[in-house]
């Protein structure tokens, strides 16, 4: 077999197995068996590919229908697409899992495993493309079955908070293609890795920073990120848990994923101005958010808020740029993924005990009682948010701050540092509100609630990874190797 | 002729982000929809000066850049994807709300 299939794989498997799904709509259980093992297999697919790009120690390049790479579109599976396709068909698997055994009468239609495949399709395919324009579709297709998938939620307001993600995500994808426009005016080409010579062979077209906003504009969108937030935690009050455990794990990093490559391959040049902003807004969210969190008055939407935070250290660290601190960007990155995930399920798994479904404060007092197990796993993966071992997040943390102090950038430092402190103050307010405080007499919880399966493996990969952290830092450090220097990418890409 | 199409696509740009700001739910989506046309139409002049000829092989003289155009194509159909569905929540939601202003659509704002 060619190696060059691999990247094709998790973006191909996955839409395929969607249209099949659709024809077996029918047949409830095989549908979902079916869609369960494509996931699966595309799962299969990444991590195959990680390990073959990372053995070979070049990046594997796929040129859709043998066009050569500056005239067609080019699949580009380097170390950093790869670790974040890996990293998102996780996630997604275990969103997936969970909504198996989730008791929604939203998982029940037939086109919602479809919809499913079809948010991992647009996801992977946005990080393993090396096509402006490309990028630009399938952003399209992740925000068009996200919002479908909210849209269909049980709650009363789905639609709207639908409405608002759909709305605010389209005005940023017409950003991206006035984006992709001006560079197209300016260079001529939408190859990533072309557009990347020429933009540093001759910066001064008018457009070429225009450009480069509208693209931070369309990645803040996309992430989450502070000034262009407002749709996030809205969302994730009322989307359906399986796919808002995904959505504000996996599909955030699609901004982060984003501002590394412009930072290493688009506009290294002009990168130092990119940090700049980063850094700022990054310091600005940790706060934000973590403040946002404590004042909430939802489980669900103060894990949301608590995303805008996590993001802003990730944030920080891709914009302080030295090695280390980008190695620690990519491990939080993927330790974040993995323990938000992980607690925004638990939190709906709560919720859907709950007399009538909500993840209100008011509403789930003292539902813990009942769910040992998901009390343990909420406090070890609050424990991880907040950066304590034996958990992966202490390990992104610890590179996170090291890696400040050897840029010797002590007041972000100092701000972000701080801030870590009221993650512990919002996770312990929600543990004390679900599982210390008795259970009011009049409520009566429902006696099954969703499945813990999804988030139990999820709490326990990133026990292992915090035990054993080696081959995710070992990965980390390769990647950045690879990302300072991107000549070896453009010539994977282009050929010579 | 350059100067033209610039005016009238910052004017059709600019007519759109207007509508998008309004408080009327409706209005906004049709702004919306006019901002991604005049943005169809910058991909358009992106490409419309290079070259007169249409790109068939054995076309004579400087042949004109296709790739906008099928920019444009995709753009386009997408964006007809985008309003359909935007549209169609946005009955939903006045449905729900009996009401278009975006003030008035709070459920979820406490």
């Amino acid at each position: 077999m060619p190696t060059d299939i691999l990247v094709l794989l998790p973006v191909l498997v996955p839409p395929t197995a969607a249209a099949v799904a659709v024809l077996l709509r029918s047949h409830r259980r095989v549908q979902a068996a079916w869609a369960f093992g494509a996931m699966l297999t595309s799962f299969v697919c990444s991590s195959l590919l990680l390990w073959t790009v990372w053995s070979n120690g070049r990046p594997i390049v796929y040129q859709l229908g043998n066009w050569p790479a500056p005239f067609g579109i080019s699949l580009v599976g380097d170390l950093l697409s790869a670790t974040m396709a890996v990293m998102c068909q996780l996630v997604l698997a275990g969103g997936f899992l969970y909504a198996l055994g989730c008791r929604d009468q939203c998982v029940q239609y037939p086109a919602f495993y479809p919809l499913f495949l079809m948010l991992a399709t647009g996801l992977t395919g946005a990080m393993l493309t090396g096509d402006l324009f490309n990028l630009f579709v399938f952003a399209e297709l992740l925000v068009f079955s996200g919002a479908a998938l909210t849209a269909v939620s049980d709650d009363k307001f789905g639609t709207e908070a639908a409405y608002k993600y759909f709305y605010i995500s389209f005005v940023a994808s017409v950003a991206l293609l006035l984006a992709s426009g001006s560079l197209y005016v300016s260079y001529g080409t939408l190859n990533l890795a072309d557009l990347a010579q020429r933009i540093a062979a001759d910066p001064s077209p008018p457009l070429v920073l225009p450009a480069m906003v509208l693209l931070i504009i369309f990645f803040m969108v996309k992430g989450a990120v502070m000034p262009f937030h407002f749709w996030q935690p809205d969302f994730h009050t009322a989307a359906p848990t399986p796919v808002h455990a995904v959505l504000s794990s996996v599909v955030v990093k699609l901004g982060i994923y984003g501002f590394l490559r412009m930072t290493t391959l688009l506009f290294v040049e002009q990168a130092e101005s990119i940090r700049a902003v980063l850094v700022v807004v990054g310091a600005v969210g940790v706060w934000f958010g973590g403040l946002g969190a404590v004042g909430t008055y939802d489980a669900k939407r103060m894990l949301a808020y608590s995303t805008l935070g996590q993001l802003g250290f990730i944030l920080v660290a891709i914009g302080w740029g030295t090695p280390l601190a980008l190695a620690a960007a990519i491990v939080y990155a993927f330790n974040h993924s993995l323990l938000k995930a992980a607690m925004l399920m638990l939190a709906g798994s709560v919720a859907s005990r709950a007399p009538v479904k909500t993840a209100a404060f008011a509403a789930i007092t003292g539902l813990g009682k009942k769910l040992p197990l998901a009390g343990v796993l909420f406090l070890l993966g609050g424990m991880g948010l907040a950066g304590i071992p034996p958990l992966n997040g202490f390990v992104g943390k610890l590179m996170l701050f090291s890696s400040g102090v050897e840029a010797q950038a002590y007041l972000p430092l100092a701000a972000i540092g701080l801030a870590g402190i009221v993650t512990l103050v919002y996770v312990f307010r929600a543990f004390q509100h679900i599982w210390w405080a008795p259970l009011p007499e009049e409520v009566k919880p429902k006696p099954y609630g969703d499945r813990l399966i999804a988030p139990a493996l999820l709490i326990a990969l990133s026990l292992a990874l915090g035990i054993w952290a080696e081959p995710l830092v070992n990965l980390a450090q390769a990647t950045v190797a690879w990302m300072m220097t991107p000549e070896s990418y453009l010539r994977a890409v282009l050929g010579g | 002729m350059d100067v033209l199409l610039a005016l009238t696509i910052s004017a059709v740009f600019a007519i759109g982000v207007f509508q998008l700001l309004r408080r009327n739910l409706i209005r906004s989506v049709i702004g919306l929809s006019i901002v991604s046309n005049a943005i169809n139409l910058f991909l358009l002049a992106a490409g419309a000066y290079r070259g007169e000829v249409a790109a068939y092989a054995n076309a004579v003289g400087q042949r004109s850049d296709a790739l906008p155009q099928a920019l444009i194509l995709t753009a386009i159909v997408i964006s007809m994807g985008g309003f359909a569905m935007v549209l169609s929540m946005l009955y939903v939601l006045s449905v729900r709300y009996k009401t278009s202003d975006s003030d008035e659509v709070k459920g979820l704002t406490h």
